[in-house]
């Protein structure tokens, strides 16, 4: 059945090594096969499993048009419900009785797919990936049901404060763009999504010249080198428009959907910072100190530990292709949601007018450096970090270079960072719940794209 | 004030019955004099460890109108102990790159660190430090119970469908602690002391009640010498009390739990059964694992075939159900009804499958799929490092050995489609008559003349935060 492949003659070029290899966080090979397909991959034979993980850069949901909300997200949901001779019932059966994982995924940004399979399964888990890339049928039955299956997602999280206030904050901080759109689409514009748009997404999205592939696990360069072109080398060249960038909107507005229920979730956004951005490392440290620890972090400190005011609150960058932000999420109770809004902007204040002290800038180095193994322990972790560098066109030796900046930052430079990036009055701030003493600019009475 | 003792190597934690194969994780095991139990997970992929600690003690064993005090003694834990300040325990483990937290659930309680193989030491001295010498300052108690209401708020009273779930576990163990949420009600929390607390810990946190599990790049001899310097010391609870729970009677009534709610534009029917946990019945608990992949294992269940694919009555349909439990556990049977389709109509097609299960049983095909799914789970597990540590905690703390993890695979391998029928007619007929009969559930939108009409368990919407309260379906509190 697969003999074919034996006759084919296998070209690998992997990548000298850096030149601290001792330094090196993760031996990653670049891996390009007879066709020209480039992949990253760390090999690891100790466990018989691999990952496999691509991304079509550009092709997400951002290119959805308003009346067709949800069609990224339905042709992830249904590539994986039959291909090629296989309905959706054989080609799933094949998937659990073989162990495989394998499913499709999309953001604003980027259409992706994710593949999950013992050494033992390998061959027909890479067939059955080509299969559902190239030949995916949307049968009606299918289809209608991923469309059914939305619809009753979209009902589910109506009683779901967290969700509701990230709808309304991509509604107020991306408006008129396309990233204010429901990437999971309406009740309403999923039913009118047909199967000629889903046949017609995988032609004109889903290219050889926009994909990143990143590869963890029980393979050999030059096996995968051949696995490939098998699964990857049918697709065609596409070209794809993109999303003009965008600035956050709305700065400086409160909006209230109020809801009856006991505390009130807090989304908050401003202008944030690139991760190809010289100053993104610098700026890491910022926020470690500021709210991204979660906990020792400054609003940790002030709002949780000291006053009992919330749970959680953590700040951290948007990272997005046309839109940078720096948000900040927590959640309170009615009566303190204005006590809460000022711990935040004070915080803001007094990041931006005191120094930082050494002491916090070495914690924060230290954890920043220190726990990026952490995030290594499993082939799919590493694929997917290896996916996200890939993804943003960052450069293989990325992880050194993100630890050498890391550790170069001055104290100077992140007060230069933090006045380059923080600014308490352009926040957007969503608030759904009901919230006592807060004077709202602007209040939902319905949550948009959702009907 | 602490004693040290001379602590030395034990044999392994015995073994219950004879099994051979490969084991899934090949864990090393160890016990100190003073009773801790240690296993070690050795996985040299990365140079990391996880580091926890379980101490078998949860919201289970609280004292009745305490509810919250095993979670609240949780969170306390990150509040000042024998040489560290309130809230320097985390700080240090992440000023050393690590991550930690802790979570409580009806029958443990847990602390884990994950962090660089080098800082195993200091971190096994904070953790053992915490052990027996807990002394927070009192206005950080005061500050953490407005923490742990907030908790309650965003977790359970903020969405309809927290407090459905909490009302589904009371309605089924009726006086049975489990019924009672592992965060509390609220009413009780507000009234929680450090007293409270500090009663709960001297009862229950010490060596001989805790596990110590590693999981790394480390050997088991590594470990057991660090643990010997560090935890050996640590001087054991002289009576651990017995997890004797108070026992639900013998119900007669059915119990149907009705919620309508103006936030609910899906509804949920739910039906709740009480079976055994793993400790409780090995052999039904391994063949309940295989009914619940054979019925509720994703797209090609059983019941999302049937209620979903074929009848077009359901978005969404499955069973699940957990193993890890110290006493009865719930097995919950579920379905999202399509738009239009009447939750009656819902449920009737979900007991028409389990009258099938318990008729026609199951198939030899789908018996040896079920099987080999299972058994590749666990490779899959191995792929990891907090999971296999997490696996040994949750079984070591709900009364199964080391060896019921490692030799899994085996054990699932020796159930046969008799056994499945035989469990699926003595637990979830339909038409049969049980000491603890199941708990059904609506979770409906208000449309008033829609209410089934039945012996109603009534649940209006809670009018504030405080008048109606619940847990999540799955007990569990993660934190601090």
């Amino acid at each position: 059945m697969r003999t074919a492949l034996f006759f084919i003659l296998i070209v690998i070029f992997i990548l000298p090594a850096p030149l601290h290899a001792r330094d090196k966080v993760l031996d990653i090979q670049e891996v390009t096969s007879p066709g020209g397909i480039k992949a990253w991959l760390v090999e690891d034979h100790s466990i018989p499993i691999i990952a496999l993980k691509f991304s079509f850069k550009g092709a997400g949901a951002a290119l959805d048009p308003a009346d067709k909300q949800g069609l990224s997200r339905l042709v992830s949901n249904t590539m994986d419900e039959g291909a090629g001779d296989l309905d959706s019932q054989a080609f799933q059966k094949e998937l659990r009785d073989l162990s495989i994982g394998l499913s499709f995924g999309s953001g604003r940004d980027n259409f992706g797919g994710n593949l999950k399979t013992l050494t033992r399964n390998k061959e027909r888990a890479f067939e059955l990936m080509h299969l559902a890339l190239t030949e995916p049928r949307f049968d009606p039955e299918p289809v209608g049901r991923m469309i059914a299956s939305n619809q009753s997602r979209i009902r589910s999280s109506l009683s779901d404060p967290d969700w509701m206030a990230v709808r309304l904050l991509n509604d107020m901080a991306f408006e008129n763009h396309p990233y204010a759109l429901n990437s999971g689409g309406t009740l309403s514009t999923l039913q009118s999504i047909t199967v000629i748009d889903l046949e017609n997404f995988g032609k004109f999205r889903l290219g050889k010249n926009n994909l990143k592939i990143s590869v963890a696990g029980d393979i050999t360069p030059e096996e995968l080198a051949t696995t490939l072109d098998n699964i990857f080398g049918d697709l065609p060249d596409v070209s794809l428009t993109s999303p003009p960038d965008l600035e956050t909107q709305n700065q400086g507005q409160i909006a209230l959907y109020e809801r009856d229920i006991p505390q009130t979730v807090i989304e908050m956004i401003q202008p944030g910072i690139a991760r190809t951005d010289p100053d993104f490392h610098t700026a890491q440290i910022m926020n470690y100190v500021l709210g991204g620890s979660g906990f020792g972090s400054r609003l940790m400190e002030e709002v949780r530990e000291k006053r009992g005011l919330a749970y959680g609150i953590y700040s951290g960058f948007y990272l997005s292709d046309h839109f940078k932000g720096f948000s900040v999420s927590t959640s309170t109770a009615n009566t303190s949601v204005k006590q809460v809004l000022d711990i935040i902007k004070a915080e803001w204040t007094k990041m931006l007018n005191n120094p930082v002290s050494q002491e916090e800038i070495d914690n924060a180095k230290s954890y920043l450096i220190g726990s990026l193994p952490l995030s290594l322990t499993s082939t799919d972790s590493i694929a997917s970090l290896l996916l996200s560098i890939q993804a943003d066109d960052l450069p293989i030796d990325y992880l050194e270079q993100r630890n050498k900046n890391i550790g170069a930052a001055s104290a100077e430079d992140i007060a230069r960072v933090t006045k380059r990036i923080l600014a308490p009055e352009k926040f957007v701030t969503v608030l759904v719940g009901k919230p006592e003493g807060i004077a709202a600019t602007k209040t939902y009475e319905t949550l948009p794209n959702v009907e | 004030m602490l004693i040290p003792l001379q602590a030395y190597a034990q044999t392994d934690i015995k073994a219950d019955s004879p099994v051979q194969g490969e084991k899934v994780f090949n864990a090393e095991t160890f016990k100190l004099d003073n009773g801790l139990e240690i296993i070690v997970i050795p996985n040299h992929r990365t140079p990391v460890v996880t580091h926890m600690v379980w101490y078998k003690v949860g919201g289970a064993d609280e004292t009745q109108g305490k509810s919250g005090i095993a979670h609240f003694m949780e969170h306390l834990m990150f509040k000042g102990s024998t040489g560290l300040a309130s809230g320097e325990f985390s700080k240090t483990v992440r000023k050393l790159g690590g991550n930690d937290n802790a979570f409580t659930g009806q029958d443990y309680t847990a602390y884990f660190q994950s962090i660089a193989v080098e800082h195993l030491e200091k971190i096994m001295t904070m953790e053992a430090g915490r052990m027996r010498g807990m002394n927070p300052p009192l206005q950080e108690v005061e500050s953490e119970r407005k923490v742990i209401l907030e908790e309650r708020r965003q977790r359970t009273d903020n969405d309809p469908r927290g407090r459905f779930g909490e009302q589904m576990n009371a309605a089924l163990y009726v006086n049975h602690p489990y019924g009672t949420p592992v965060i509390g009600w609220f009413h009780e929390m507000e009234k929680l002391t450090w007293d409270d607390a500090k009663t709960f810990y001297d009862k229950w946190y010490g060596p001989n009640n805790a596990i110590l599990i590693v999981s790394g790049d480390v050997t088991g001899a590594e470990v057991h010498e660090l643990a010997k310097k560090i935890y050996g010391p640590l001087k054991r609870v002289e009576t651990i009390p017995e997890r004797n729970r108070t026992i639900s009677p013998p119900l007669h009534a059915q119990t149907k739990v009705l919620q309508r709610h103006p936030a609910i534009a899906q509804a949920i029917i739910q039906r709740n059964y009480r079976v055994p946990s793993y400790r409780q019945n090995k052999k039904d608990s391994l063949a309940l694992q295989v009914i619940e992949e054979i019925m509720g294992g994703g797209a090609t269940s059983r019941l999302y075939k049937s209620l979903v694919i074929e009848q077009k009555l359901a978005t969404s349909a499955s069973m699940s159900y957990r193993a890890d439990s110290w006493d009865d556990t719930t097995l919950t049977v579920y379905a999202a009804p399509a738009p239009g389709k009447h939750p009656e109509e819902v449920e009737r097609a979900l007991e028409q499958e389990l009258r099938k299960l318990v008729s026609a049983g199951i198939t030899e095909d789908e018996l040896q799929d079920a099987k080999t799914r299972m058994q590749d789970a666990a490779i899959y597990a191995r792929d990891s490092l907090s999971g296999p540590a997490m696996a040994f905690g949750h079984a070591l703390a709900t009364g199964s050995t080391v060896d019921d993890v490692e030799y899994w695979p085996q054990r699932i391998e020796e159930i046969t489609a008799e056994q499945a029928q035989n469990v699926a007619q003595r637990f979830l007929d339909p038409d049969g008559k049980y000491d603890h009969p199941p708990v059904t559930g609506y979770l409906l939108p208000p449309a008033p003349k829609e209410v089934p009409q039945e012996n109603i368990q009534k649940i209006e919407p809670a009018a504030n935060d405080n008048a109606a309260d619940v847990p999540p379906a799955n007990s569990e509190e993660s934190t601090p």
